[in-house]
């Protein structure tokens, strides 16, 4: 019995021993720290560091992550990271948008970038540091941002072109702008069509003149995204676009079942991302956030980073749609032609 | 004489017979085992488990030669900056400990009533969001009545939503895990209208504007560290809980319907009146976990404020036997696990759930004695009959 | 005459305790050996052993000349050894047959059962030994003596040569004992060997052939009731003289202190389980309240002390109504209550004894001022009591359910009686216990209506009754089948009173109240 307990006393210490070893040489470090979400949120935390895992295989980085269970983890989870002497540190998420900023300017020599969120952001009358992150730019922090419109903008056109029943219609999972920014470029898309073609191609779920639509109130119930797209094929649209990370596999695997409707898919190629469903896949609103992190990375590497803001347009390829579907020579030449138009500014997206 | 009255008088506060070694035997054995299964699941997922039990225990407790060094720096030159980071890991782990503090004694509560309080969740959210919006809403009152005010806003929200199902339980004999169930989904689906609507700060992101300065629970050190006074009120409040349960005719009476309610009942107390009673104590200590994390770390609320404190709170009312000094220990133990686990998932890449698992595996050891026992051929020594809960009938 | 079964040096260890220590018994082909010894002696733990259900530390059992190793019940019925429980393991809703054939169920054709064959073995073993029991009647309709013949013929039907009986007696009228104890002699007589597990002397004095004694794990001495007397066997069973009749003076009958009319009571699950009670309790006087268990007396104590409301009657304490008021309001106004089942209503296990010694006075001065318990006071007040009525405990902080049984009774009389009262209502108070505490808590009992209180006793044991009683009514099926002064009660007579038989001719009816009949 006595050498049991002896044995583990020993391991125990040992390991104590042992800590001084391990740390790591000079190679350049990167580490993500994610919300809540958790890394494999087949969302933005994992596609972002899908782009930290490239410039670990294409640029020789070391990159990790550290996952957040809960609000008070993000401080301490950059903190951390801090401790480490990481060379840029990726957070992900508006959530962190505060945390971020507080450490950034205790930190200035600290390079940040952080996906979705765009400094400066404080409103007229917030309180710096306390309500909102930064009132001015941050040298050190580069935000990502997408301009997930002009690309919601080709899918709304692609889905007016490709509609049986005359109606499209669109959800998200939490009203914020990172999510109806794809719906306003959707209905954008879909209202050009109607103009030019002199059709009147309805869009249930979104409405930019009133800022209402529908939403699920979650990013997790495949459930919801199942009865959404049921309740939207009743009200008879054909084509739908979830805006709610996982939520739209749920409505994916209800037009699989019934063949009754085609899916937008969003933020990835679903047809990759959801191979099972790609039968019911019209097209997918891409938004490259691993580019993104990619070229913050391969800068700070080679010593060009710059703090300020980074959007992801068509234009850099930090937005995109993939192919549509069943489009012919025609529809796919428009949008092309679209494509060109909203780079060179001649058709303006926003609303 | 009196001495030896005090020690043995112990065993009726039923942490264990006989003496405080013997008493933490158990759970410290619970612990270590715990340690090294969780040890072979680190190396099933690929790591290094020196690499990472050494980050975990320097996460939790701090690097000894930064404190060594950080003293040096102090005494050469008078800066306190190394000092202060070599603290951060420890003075982190009792942030983390802190709402598992006031969790814990709002279950523990509860199974000295015999009652099951599993919506300590909700209540923790409905006590941060109470303070918050006491916090936020209300400029210009200077501290000392600001901030008392916003921690009272917390234990009253959390008292509410532990009133209801007391009352139903009393009332009509409705089951209490699943009204405090209920009062958890009430919760969470409240919370998300709140934080999108009528909380709202304005702009865009779905969380409660920034807590006023004067509502904030003072902290002890600057920036990064967030070691707050929430900390010391914790202990303040285990040690009045203890006082309340062992020393007061109410703890007498709520102890013995926890552990006998037909006796209960035979020496004439209303039972009705404990559970309601009980139920909107554990629903404030709950509201005080969240009031605790808002006032004192976050300052905001967010979706996803809490991981589970008040689910994690149920182990901790098992490990630390329902008893508010054990619930505290159980508590930092927590805290540092948990802390600790930041670095270890830094620094050894081992995935942060592990730490969830040894978790799991330490209640599971604690909750089945017989196990560690066995494993360890301990004499098995009288079991102790502490009832947690009742079960479905009456 | 040969030996069936022998054990030899039986030693059994449980962690802290020697339950059996060095145990030899042997049980002669053909005879009845009873097992005499107080709760806790062991007796349980041997039994369970030679059932195979505990294996012994040490030590040999020996059947038929034959060492035998049992690794469960079915070694031990495998070598005709049957045990009858205390508590019997029958199924209510099936019928005599379905629960004899539980477990060894004949099948024809192979998948059906044959309770045909079964019924006919149960009419031919029942009419074998005089059993009277219909294969056909559901277990829930027979009366508590027939059940246990049932459970005889399951141990019979298994074709067991040595029988274990455990507390046969205990839930039996003085009447069913009688027919046991035929059943038995016919038992014997067909060539069958039993153990009769008991702590009640004169049953062992009137069926035994030979007695073992055991105290503490170990045996005492072994006789034969030829060579016993009572209280030579008492002694042994306490390990000192016992005085085991009550001495007591005349009663000196004062005021009634409480008076019950017409009362009717449901119990739990709604059933009217006391119909239409009436009685008086008067000041320094023992009214019994006889009745085999099960017939209202559990529910006619709840309504008395608050913890059944009533359904309808009246219930007078010292000459005030008392229906609405709640089990606290009645223990203040002077009611000490030593409830049936101590162990779920008269004690916290779990709790120290200092705790339970003040569990109906702790938010009383002198224990507690404001809110705060006045620790010291409690704690010199258990010294107190523990020295005054003699509770053997290691120290007032060890938790009561580390105590004998008697002992824990002890502490529930010592926490009732250091209070003041006008009435005592004791229920069972000496069930289960040793008889060195029932002849301590009968003279105390009888000192408090000495004192002047009146006391409610009720009790299933008819020697208990008769010893303290001064009237004693009898319950069956919820009613009051009469009330009888205890001077001149004849127990025959009792005994059909307690089976629900009423005499025409009724010995003795009380003045005071009204016998109440409700069929």
């Amino acid at each position: 019995m006595k050498k049991l307990y002896f044995a583990l006393g020993t391991l125990l210490i040992a390991s104590m021993i042992l800590t001084a070893c391990g740390g790591g040489g000079g190679a350049f470090k990167v580490a993500q720290v994610t919300d809540l979400g958790g890394i494999d949120d087949k969302s933005f935390n994992a596609t972002a560091y899908k782009g930290i895992e490239r410039a670990v295989a294409e640029l020789g980085v070391e990159g990790k992550y550290l996952e957040s269970q809960q609000q008070s983890d993000y401080a301490k989870n950059i903190q951390q990271l801090l401790d480490e002497d990481t060379d840029l540190i990726v957070t992900v998420g508006f959530l962190l948008g505060v945390d971020t900023a507080i450490t950034a300017k205790a930190n200035p020599d600290q390079m940040f970038a952080i996906v979705d969120y765009a400094y400066p952001d404080c409103w007229p009358g917030a309180v710096e540091g306390k309500d909102c992150g930064s009132t001015t730019e941050l040298p050190n922090v580069l935000g990502l941002t997408f301009a997930t419109d002009q690309a919601g903008f080709l899918a709304g056109y692609a889905a007016a072109a490709s509609t049986k029943t005359g109606k499209v219609a669109t959800f998200g999972g939490i009203q914020l702008p990172t999510v109806t920014i794809f719906m306003k470029g959707f209905e954008a898309g879909v209202g050009y069509y109607n103009q030019n073609m002199g059709t009147n191609v309805e869009v249930l779920g979104w409405s930019t003149a009133d800022d209402a639509g529908s939403f699920t109130g979650n990013f997790e119930s495949l459930d919801d995204g199942r009865s959404f797209a049921e309740a939207f094929v009743q009200e008879g649209a054909d084509i739908i676009m979830p805006v709610a990370g996982p939520v739209g596999l749920g409505s994916a695997a209800y037009c699989k079942e019934t063949g009754s409707c085609m899916i937008v898919g969003v933020d990835t190629d679903w047809t990759v991302s959801a191979g099972e469903y790609s039968d019911v896949i019209l097209t997918s609103v891409l938004k490259n956030m691993d580019v993104a992190v990619f070229d913050a990375i391969k800068a700070a590497k080679e010593g060009t980073f710059k703090g300020g803001i980074y959007v992801g347009t068509l234009a850099n390829d930090g937005v995109g749609i993939a192919s549509v579907k069943g489009a012919s020579a025609e529809l796919n030449a428009t949008l092309e032609q679209l494509r060109n138009d909203i780079i060179s500014g001649a058709i303006k997206v926003g609303g | 004489m009196t001495e030896k009255k005090k020690s043995k008088s112990k065993s009726s506060e039923g942490i264990g017979g006989g003496s405080l070694g013997e008493a933490l035997r158990v759970p410290a054995l619970a612990v270590l085992t715990g340690l090294i299964i969780g040890a072979i699941a680190i190396v099933a997922s690929g790591s290094n488990v020196f690499e990472a039990y050494s980050a975990l225990f320097i996460g939790a407790f701090g690097d000894p030669v930064r404190f060594f060094s950080g003293f040096q720096q102090l005494f050469t030159t008078g800066e306190t900056a190394g000092l202060l980071r070599a603290i951060y890991p420890f003075t982190e782990s009792l942030v983390t400990a802190t709402p598992y503090i006031f969790a814990g004694l709002s279950v523990a509560l509860g199974f000295r009533c015999g009652l099951f309080n599993i919506g300590a969740e909700g209540q923790f959210f409905i006590g941060a969001l109470c303070s918050a919006f006491v916090g936020y809403s209300i400029v210009g009152l200077p501290a000392y009545i600001h901030l008392p005010l916003a921690l009272l806003a917390g234990a009253a929200g959390g008292a509410l939503w532990g009133i209801v199902p007391g009352y139903l339980k009393a009332r009509f004999g409705a089951h209490e895990v699943v009204n405090t169930i209920m009062m958890n989904w009430i919760a969470f689906r409240l919370s998300d209208w709140l934080l999108n609507g009528p909380m709202k700060a304005s702009g865009f992101r779905p969380v409660t504007p920034n807590i006023e300065h004067t509502a904030e629970l003072p902290r002890f050190f600057p920036d990064p560290l967030r070691l707050n006074w929430g900390f010391i009120l914790a202990l303040i409040v285990a040690y009045v809980l203890y006082w309340f349960l062992f020393k007061t005719t109410l703890g007498f009476e709520i102890r013995s319907v926890g552990a006998n309610p037909d006796a209960a009942r035979y020496a004439g107390m209303n039972i009705i009146r404990n559970f309601v009673l009980v139920m909107a104590l554990a629903g404030g200590l709950a509201g005080l976990a969240g009031a605790s994390q808002v006032l004192g770390v976050d300052h905001w609320v967010g979706q996803g404020f809490s991981a589970g404190y008040g689910f994690d709170a149920i182990a901790l009312a098992l490990l630390g036997k329902s008893h508010p000094f054990g619930v505290v220990l159980a508590a930092l133990l927590f805290g540092f696990l948990r802390s600790g686990a930041t670095r270890m998932q830094s620094m050894a890449g081992v995935p942060i759930d592990i730490i969830s698992i040894i978790q799991g595996l330490v209640i599971i050891f604690i909750a089945a004695p017989a196990i560690i026992r066995w494993l360890y051929r301990l004499k098995s020594v009288k079991v102790e009959e502490t009832v947690l809960t009742r079960g479905w009938g009456k | 005459m040969t030996n069936v079964l022998e054990l030899h040096g039986i030693t059994k260890r449980f962690p802290g305790v020697l339950a059996n220590d060095k145990i030899d018994i042997a049980l002669r082909e053909g005879k009845i050996l009873a097992l005499l010894g107080e709760n806790g002696a062991g007796k349980s733990t041997l039994m369970n052993i030679l059932y195979g259900l505990y294996k012994p530390d040490e030590g040999r059992i020996v059947v038929r000349g034959q060492e035998v190793d049992f690794r469960g019940p079915n070694d031990a019925i495998a070598r005709g050894i049957g045990m009858v429980h205390q508590h019997f393991m029958l199924v209510p809703v099936m019928t005599v047959t379905e629960n004899v054939m539980l477990g060894v169920e004949p099948t024809k054709n192979r998948f059906f059962l044959d309770k045909d064959k079964v019924a006919a073995r149960i009419r031919e073993i029942s009419d074998q030994y005089g059993l009277e029991v219909d294969p056909d009647a559901y277990i829930k309709d027979l009366p508590v003596g027939i059940q246990q013949r049932v459970e005889i013929i399951k141990v019979l039907y298994r074709s067991a040569d040595i029988l274990i009986l455990d507390e046969p007696t205990a839930v039996l009228t003085p009447q069913e004992v009688e027919s046991l104890f035929k059943i038995i002699r016919s038992l014997i007589e067909r060539g069958k060997s039993l153990i009769f597990i008991t702590h009640k002397l004169k049953e062992v004095m009137k069926i035994a052939d030979d007695i073992t004694v055991l105290r503490l794990g170990r045996v005492v001495g072994s006789t034969t009731p030829q060579e016993a007397s009572l209280d030579k066997l008492a002694s042994m069973m306490v390990g000192r003289e016992v005085n085991l009749v009550v001495t007591k003076k005349p009663a000196n009958p004062q005021e009634v202190v409480m008076e019950v009319r017409n009362l009717y009571v449901r119990d739990e699950r709604q059933n009217l389980t006391v119909k239409g009670v009436t009685f008086d309790v008067r000041k320094g006087e023992v009214l019994g309240i006889a009745g085999v268990q099960g017939n209202g007396q559990t529910e006619l104590v709840y309504a008395l002390t608050g913890l059944l409301p009533i359904d309808s009657g009246v219930i007078r304490l010292l000459g005030e109504t008392i229906h609405r008021a709640t089990p606290r309001n009645i223990l203040e106004r002077g009611v000490a209550h030593i409830p049936e089942d101590r162990q779920r209503h008269g004690l916290i296990l779990s709790f120290p004894v200092h705790d339970n010694l003040v569990l109906c006075t702790y938010y009383q001065s002198p224990f507690a001022k404001g809110v705060s318990l006045q620790q010291n006071t409690i704690f010199g007040n258990a010294e107190a009591l523990v020295k005054q009525f003699d509770i053997r405990t290691p120290s007032i902080f060890v938790n009561v359910g580390g105590l004998s049984g008697g002992n824990q009774q002890k502490v529930i009389v010592a926490r009732e009686f250091s209070r003041p009262i006008q009435l005592l209502i004791a229920s069972q108070p000496t069930r289960g216990l040793d008889v060195g505490s029932i002849e301590y808590i009968h003279n105390q009992i009888i000192k408090k209506r000495d004192e002047g209180t009146g006391i409610l006793l009720v009790s299933s044991e008819l020697d208990e009754i008769l010893a303290l009683s001064d009237r004693i009514a009898v319950m069956y099926k919820g009613g009051i089948m009469d009330i009888l002064d205890a001077k001149k009660v004849d127990k025959e007579y009792l005994g059909l009173l307690m089976a629900g038989v009423h005499p025409s001719e009724p010995v003795k009816v009380d003045e005071s109240a009204a016998p109440e009949r409700v069929f």
